[in-house]
């Protein structure tokens, strides 16, 4: 059964703070509209990032940090190596993100599919998973929607629950939680002391300020057939064209909610060292040059080819979903504004 | 639950130089805990990654075969650019290093029995290939699969991989043998030139049989020609590939061709399923 609580914004910090002895608390932070999901301090200031639009970095860096150590290893005089796996656990074990967007929520959901897999999946990334049972993610509705924002043409909307545990409303002076997972009803249940039951009221507010939100988003982009219009367009002559103004700079990789490759190398120094995962990108030469010298995508076109189709043709064939939430955010950042709306409206029409 | 990112602690046992060149060794490793040994079960045509702490790691096909689960052997050709490699050719016998795996889905064995087989490889591809061969010629398997012809192909003898198994299946009657190298050279008794004309020359029965085919990009073509020429169906044509890999467990996005992944859905792939991936290889 679905659940409805209130709360007051004004209370809202001295509940995570209770919460905090036992949760890792992540909310976004910054300012002039620059923010991150930053771990919450102990403040007593109310929280105040209701009319945040988004994030520049992905939430996804909680649950997939950019660099994350796999594990240690040292040698001894007899140069012997020995491996010491990180047990990371002086800090507390279970995370709370509060206030990703529906968006990024959604995007969470796909990394699942490619970390964690299927039941009886073959091998799982165990660093992720181990953070991803441990996390509770609360969303926040997107009151007001950004320009580059087109969540409404990839299955998603701006008070879209996919993804998340509870859902949050910002309806004024009070946030509306509403459960949509079991975890989520089991969070809510602990924290009760702290909500309140809804109104009539409430829910009308909320309802008529999500009817306007999803009606701001005017960009709209036609995905319906990109899967199998990519099908047949691997050699098209599209590619030779829309690539001409990328830089190669990786900027969309690394800030979109949904990309998840990544590299794996070794740091040293004198007889100790780390072995670290960190994000990669397929717009960059390196990320797939052989020791032998060839490389099967040397040139911008066969690296901008890659990520079209391995968002909007791989993943779809493999995990069933495309792989883009229309959070905008390599639309915002892109160097020399290569917009992706017009890459996927462009495939649409391909012949 | 299994870490596929930790690796399994080895011992190098023996090095030996393959080639002329001196650029390919085969190194035989021996897990450091037998419980290790025990776990690590492998089919022919799977690899795994070798993983040197401090420097990386290096994905490569297994040379030695499934029956022998004492050593592994792996045949790693050394280069300039290659930082693992270069460090792994620079090893002691005695030395430690890691092993993850086994990775890749392997040769259909199953499908292979009862079957004929070709067996083609090229130049150093001839290592996966060795374990399979090593494995359909074992006392306990032969009687499960048809006649056997293997064709090594190679610039020129000096260049030849694992001359010492080469020497022992020349002189069984249950194989047929046929090497090549590109030009003549005195004293070669083998066949002189390039795998696909050598191949079309003794053209091997399509009539319930299997082509596994392993090498440089431009023999795979060539030969596969040959081979659909000879009445083999694409799906009766195997091929294992290589690609630039680090997780090995199909997450970390580069090795793939298509929507599949080289190290998870591959290395093997028929060349069905090969016909219907864009050529990024």
């Amino acid at each position: 059964m679905i659940e409805e609580k209130i709360i007051k914004k004004n209370r809202l910090n001295a509940m995570l703070q209770e919460l905090s002895k036992e949760y890792s608390i992540y909310i976004p932070a910054g300012e002039n509209g620059d923010f991150r999901f930053c771990e919450l301090r102990d403040t007593n200031d109310e929280l105040v990032f209701w009319d945040y639009r988004n994030t520049r970095i992905s939430p996804k860096e909680i649950l997939f940090p950019h660099s994350e150590i796999l594990y240690e290893f040292s040698r001894d005089e007899s140069h012997q190596f020995s491996i010491s796996q990180n047990n990371d656990d002086q800090r507390k074990m279970k995370n709370v993100i509060l206030g990703i967007r529906p968006c990024d929520a959604r995007a969470i959901g796909f990394l699942d599919r490619v970390f964690i897999g299927e039941p009886n999946e073959r091998f799982v990334d165990p660093y992720y998973l181990k953070r991803r049972i441990h996390t509770i993610i609360i969303s926040l509705a997107c009151n007001r929607p950004q320009i580059s924002c087109f969540c409404t043409s990839l299955n998603g909307r701006p008070d879209g629950e996919e993804g998340a545990d509870i859902i949050a409303f910002d309806i004024g002076e009070e946030i509306l939680l509403k459960t949509v997972t079991e975890k989520g009803k089991e969070f809510i249940k602990e924290s009760s002391k702290w909500l309140g039951n809804v109104k009539k009221s409430d829910i009308d507010k909320k309802n008529k300020i999500f009817k306007e939100s999803a009606k701001r988003i005017n960009s709209r982009v036609s995905v319906e057939k990109v899967k199998e219009k990519l099908d047949d367009s691997f050699e098209a002559d599209f590619w030779n064209e829309i690539h001409r103004k990328c830089l190669g700079c990786g900027i969309c990789t690394f800030l979109c909610s949904t990309c998840h490759c990544f590299d794996i190398t070794d740091e040293t120094s004198a007889d100790r060292g780390k072995r670290i995962k960190c994000w990669d990108s397929c717009m960059y030469p390196l990320f797939t040059l052989h020791a032998s010298g060839h490389n099967p995508r040397p040139n911008y076109k066969e690296r901008m080819r890659q990520r079209i189709m391995h968002k909007f043709n791989y993943c779809p064939e493999n995990f069933k979903e495309l792989f883009c939430v229309g959070c905008g955010r390599c639309i915002r950042n892109c160097p020399v504004n290569l917009d992706i709306r017009e890459v996927i409206n462009q495939v649409s029409q391909l012949k | 639950m299994i870490n596929p990112y930790l690796p399994l602690p080895v011992k190098v046992q023996k090095i030996t130089i393959e080639n002329e060149t001196k650029d390919l060794k085969t190194f035989d490793l021996e897990f450091c805990d037998k419980n290790d040994a025990e776990w690590f079960k492998y089919t022919c045509g799977q690899f795994a990654e070798l993983s040197l702490l401090g420097i990386g790691e290096v994905p490569i096909g297994i040379a030695s075969s499934p029956m022998d689960n004492r050593i592994l052997q792996f045949t790693v050709k050394r280069y300039p650019i290659g930082v693992v490699s270069s460090t792994l050719h620079n090893l002691s016998e005695g030395d430690t290093i890691g092993i993850r795996g086994p990775f890749g889905n392997g040769f259909p064995m199953k499908d292979f029995e009862g079957s004929n087989l070709a067996i083609i490889g090229g130049g150093f591809a001839l290592t996966t290939l060795r374990s399979l061969t090593k494995y359909i010629i074992h006392e306990k398997n032969r009687s499960r699969f048809g006649e056997i012809t293997i064709m090594v192909a190679a610039r020129d003898p000096g260049e030849m991989l694992y001359k010492y198994d080469l020497e022992e299946w020349s002189k069984r009657e249950d194989i047929k043998l046929i090497r090549t190298i590109d030009r003549e050279v005195d004293g070669w008794t083998g066949k002189v030139g390039f795998a696909a004309p050598v191949l079309k020359e003794i053209s091997p029965s399509s009539g319930n049989a299997y082509a596994i085919v392993c090498g440089p990009p431009i023999m795979i073509k060539t030969c596969i020609a040959v081979l659909l020429e000879l009445g083999f169906k694409a799906s009766q044509i195997f091929n294992s590939l290589e690609m630039r890999m680090k997780c090995g467990i199909g997450k970390c996005g580069r090795c793939n061709i298509g929507s599949k992944y080289v190290c998870k859905d591959g290395p093997v792939f028929s060349y069905t399923q090969l016909e219907k991936l864009p050529q990024e290889y």
